[in-house]
This record gives structure tokens, sequence and C-alpha cells, in this order.
């Protein structure tokens, strides 16, 4: 890496005017010709909930779902950025061009975040054809998941050849996010109890690939045999025609074990393309949670709607002060949502 | 509800090491309620730029400790109006000699907030630089 000025190429061609974008079509022929100020700007719109872009979504929806998405989950600090970045550079080498979607938690107490998943990608920063968008959670509960599979719909409408989420596995918003994955990986390190806590986390039954990262420390291989046994129970592990969550072992800052990795993915692809019936039964079911989100979302998003806050903050008071129980107030909101 | 939250791209250029100053500002920043985009060092300013077309980020700050920021922030700023972002704002801080402060300016940097300036200060500049406001922003000059 270069470090005095000068001499790095920056994506000039591609970057646009940053002009009105145009109508829906003009943004979708962006899009496909790959102009990433149109492509950030529409996620921004996104990110802040701007309903005047639901007609332009529909029509990317309509369009997408061809491009490989891999979701990459696990603890803060498992590594799961630099073991994107090393995902990175071994699709690059392939010839792939690669989109990222890294999610990071915004802080409950002032709404801000830091989103530094970049800095371990580092490497890529001069190469236009590497596109990472970090994206905070801003406290949407489900509303996260709506959010982060509408950027990566933009994302889809570009043609990348593969497209990475990353996201801290630490809330139910954020495990939510995979429910877009065509494949998920799920991150461990060997510390303390980290096999475990994946139990409790309910992350196991959603996981396609297993790596324990950071494989020099101690008690790696002991977390990989953990892992193992807890996923031999698993209830599609005694199905000879389900896919077998591999267990891997990295080392994501030396390079070590990313071409294991690499080729688990690509298997896990190929299982999808010869086991249609399984994909589509996968399908079915992220995308039914994937609705039952949105519909919370939408009412969500009607209650905020004029009067209705108001009527909200009525029935509130009523549930404070015992009048009214959840459930009630739930139903009489809803029923006025729906008219 | 939309939610218009002012992102903040934070990096230093070159070989500056000295990160003390701009991992603080961003833990300030996020409390807040900026979204701060943190690059860390040993950026390039094509990186920079790439980082701010793909994050949409409304404003951009750089920390400086050694003496070549003149020379960086005018490579910077000229790359930026290549790449069609020169209209967005940029802020510099750490050590920039008071000397340096009108070619700065001439330059088009927009906030430079070294040593002895208060987060009201960067707050303030943040939100008349971006538009935007921030969630008790304005209370918090009081």
């Amino acid at each position: 890496m270069s470090d005095r000025p000068g001499g790095e190429s920056v994506a000039v061609t591609r970057t646009g005017t940053g002009a009105d974008p145009g109508t829906d079509l003009q943004i979708i022929e962006s899009l496909a010709r790959g102009e990433l100020r149109v492509a950030a700007r529409l996620i921004s719109r996104i990110e802040s909930g701007d309903p005047a872009i639901l007609p332009l979504l529909a029509a990317l929806h309509a369009r997408g779902g061809k491009t490989p998405l891999i979701g990459i989950t696990g603890p803060p600090g498992a590594g799961k950025s630099t073991l994107v970045d090393q995902l990175i550079f071994r699709y690059r080498q392939q010839g792939k061009r690669v989109a990222v979607l890294a999610v990071d938690p915004s802080s409950p107490f002032s709404g801000g975040a830091i989103l530094g998943d970049r800095i371990r990608m580092n490497r890529h920063s001069a190469d236009e054809d590497v596109f990472i968008r970090s994206m905070a959670a801003r406290g949407r509960l489900g509303g996260l998941a709506i959010a982060a599979g509408d950027a990566l719909l933009v994302l889809d409408a570009m043609g990348w050849d593969v497209i990475l989420i990353e996201t801290v596995g630490v809330g139910q918003s954020e495990i939510d996010i995979l429910r877009h994955a065509h494949t998920v990986v799920i991150v461990q390190t060997p510390a303390g109890g980290d096999a475990v806590q994946a139990l409790k986390a309910g992350v196991l039954e959603v996981g396609d690939i297993f790596v324990v990262n950071k494989a020099d420390a101690a008690g790696a291989d002991r977390t990989v045999s953990q892992l193992r046994e807890a996923l031999s129970f698993r209830s599609d592990a005694q199905e000879p025609e389900s896919w077998h969550a591999p267990v891997l072992k990295t080392q994501a800052v030396e390079g070590l074990g990313i071409d294991e990795l690499v080729l688990s993915i690509a298997a896990q692809a190929e299982f999808w393309r010869s086991h249609p019936q399984q994909r589509a039964t996968r399908r079915r079911l992220q995308t039914r949670l994937l609705l039952i989100d949105q519909i919370a979302e939408t009412l969500h998003q009607r209650q905020q709607a004029g009067d209705r806050q108001q009527r909200f903050e009525q029935l509130l008071d009523e549930v404070l002060a015992r009048r009214c129980d959840l459930h009630t107030a739930a139903s009489r909101l809803l029923d006025h949502a729906m008219k | 509800m939309p939610q218009q939250k002012i992102r903040c791209l934070l990096a230093m250029l070159g070989t500056d090491v000295h990160n003390k100053g701009i991992r603080t500002l961003a833990q300030l920043l996020r409390d807040r309620g900026v979204e701060v985009i943190y690059l860390g060092e040993h950026n390039t300013a094509g990186g920079v730029i790439n980082a701010l077309i793909a994050e949409d980020a409304d404003v951009v700050g750089l920390s400086y400790s050694t003496a070549t920021y003149l020379h960086y922030t005018r490579d910077l700023l000229d790359k930026m109006r290549t790449a069609g972002v020169g209209d967005v704002p940029l802020m510099l801080g750490g050590l920039i000699h008071a000397d340096d402060e009108p070619a700065l300016r001439e330059m088009g940097v927009r906030g430079i907030f070294g040593p002895g300036s208060t987060m009201d200060q960067i707050v303030e500049f943040l939100q008349t630089a971006t538009g935007k406001t921030l969630p008790g922003g304005a209370a918090a000059g009081a």
C-alpha cells in the first residue's frame, strides 16, 4: 500500500455526478451500470425510511435474486471482518467482483454508532471491484432485517458476482438478517464456553458452515469437537439428503484455512443446485419469517403516522394505569391500523 | 419513522499513527448520535474517497499529528473534486498550526479543530455543515 498521495485509483468513472438520479427506471439502469454513488444514496434513503422508494424497491425485488448471498455472523471479536477481508481477497483472485454489507449495532442511548469493519478490509480500499457499505442497526428490531434486505436488493441489482453480509451475532434482529443469505457461516473462537453460547443463542440451527477462528489459540480442537457434537443433534443431521454443516478451523489474520472455507461455501452452493427441493423449502421458510417481520414493520410504521402516534400514547397510558392490558391494547391499535 | 442520521467518515492519511485523538472523537461523536465510519490510520486519498462514496458520508474528518498535513489535505481535496465529491465538507483535527489555518481554509477545509476545541463546537459544525440535526444537538450547546 502506498503511503504517499497520488497514484492510487479512484472509481471516478462509476461515481456519477450525484445529481438527481432520475426516474425509477433510470435508477435501475444506473444500478445495472454499477454506478456506485446512485447505489450509495439509495441505501441511505432505505436507512432513513424514505417511503418514496417503495415502488423502486418493488421493481428491484421483481428483478432480483440472482446474486449469491453469503451471511457471516459470530460474537464481537470473533474475527468476522478479518474473515470477510480474506474472502474478498480469494474471490478477487478468482476474478469475482464483491459487495459487502457490514451491519453493526447502534448505541441504544445516543442512537450513534461506530462502524469500523472497513478497517480490516482496508487493503481493498482502492479496488473498484469491491464495494463495502456499513449499516448501523438504528434500534430497528425486526425492521433491521427489512432494511438490510432492501439494501441487499440494491446490491443485487448491481451485478456483483457475490455479496457478503457481515453481522454481529448478538441479538435476534442481527441474526434475522441471515434470512436473506443463501449460505450462512457462523464464526466462533476457542475462547471459553463459546460452543455452548452458540447453542444458547439458537444460531446452531441456522448455520450452514461453522468456523472456529483463532484456531492457534488453546482449546480450538475442543471447541471444534463440541460444535461437531452439538451439530450431530440437529434435527436434520440424520437425514441422508440434507446438507451436513462442516466445522472448519481458520486463522483469519494469517490467512490459514480460508481456501477450505471458500471450497465449503462453493460446495454448499452446489448442494443447493443439486437439491432444488431442499433449497425451495429453505427459501420458503426464510421468506415466511421475513414476511412476518414485514407485517410487524408495516404496522409499526403505520402506527407512527399522524394522529395514530397520539392514540398509541393514549393506549400506553391506559396500560400503565392497568385499565387495559397489553393484548387488548395491541388488538385495538391493530384494528385501527388495518383500516 | 424517517431517521436523518449524520454519517461522518473519520480517517488518518499516510504514515501518521497517533490515533488516540481520532479514536476518542469517534466515541464522543457516537455518544452524540453520529454514525461514525471509522477508517483508522494508513489510508490513501483514493481509499478515503472510495469509502466516502460507498458510505454516502455527510462529512469527512481527518486527524493529523505530523507536519505534512497541507500536502495531504490539498491532494485529498483535489481528488475529491475530480471524483465529484468536492461538495462533502471536510474537517481537520489534531496538531494544526494556527499559521496554516488560512491556507487550509483557502483550499476548502470547512472546519479546523485543534487542541482546546470542545465537543459542542464540533457538534455545531457538523449540524451546520450537513444541515441535519443531532438528537439533543441543539440543547447540547447550552
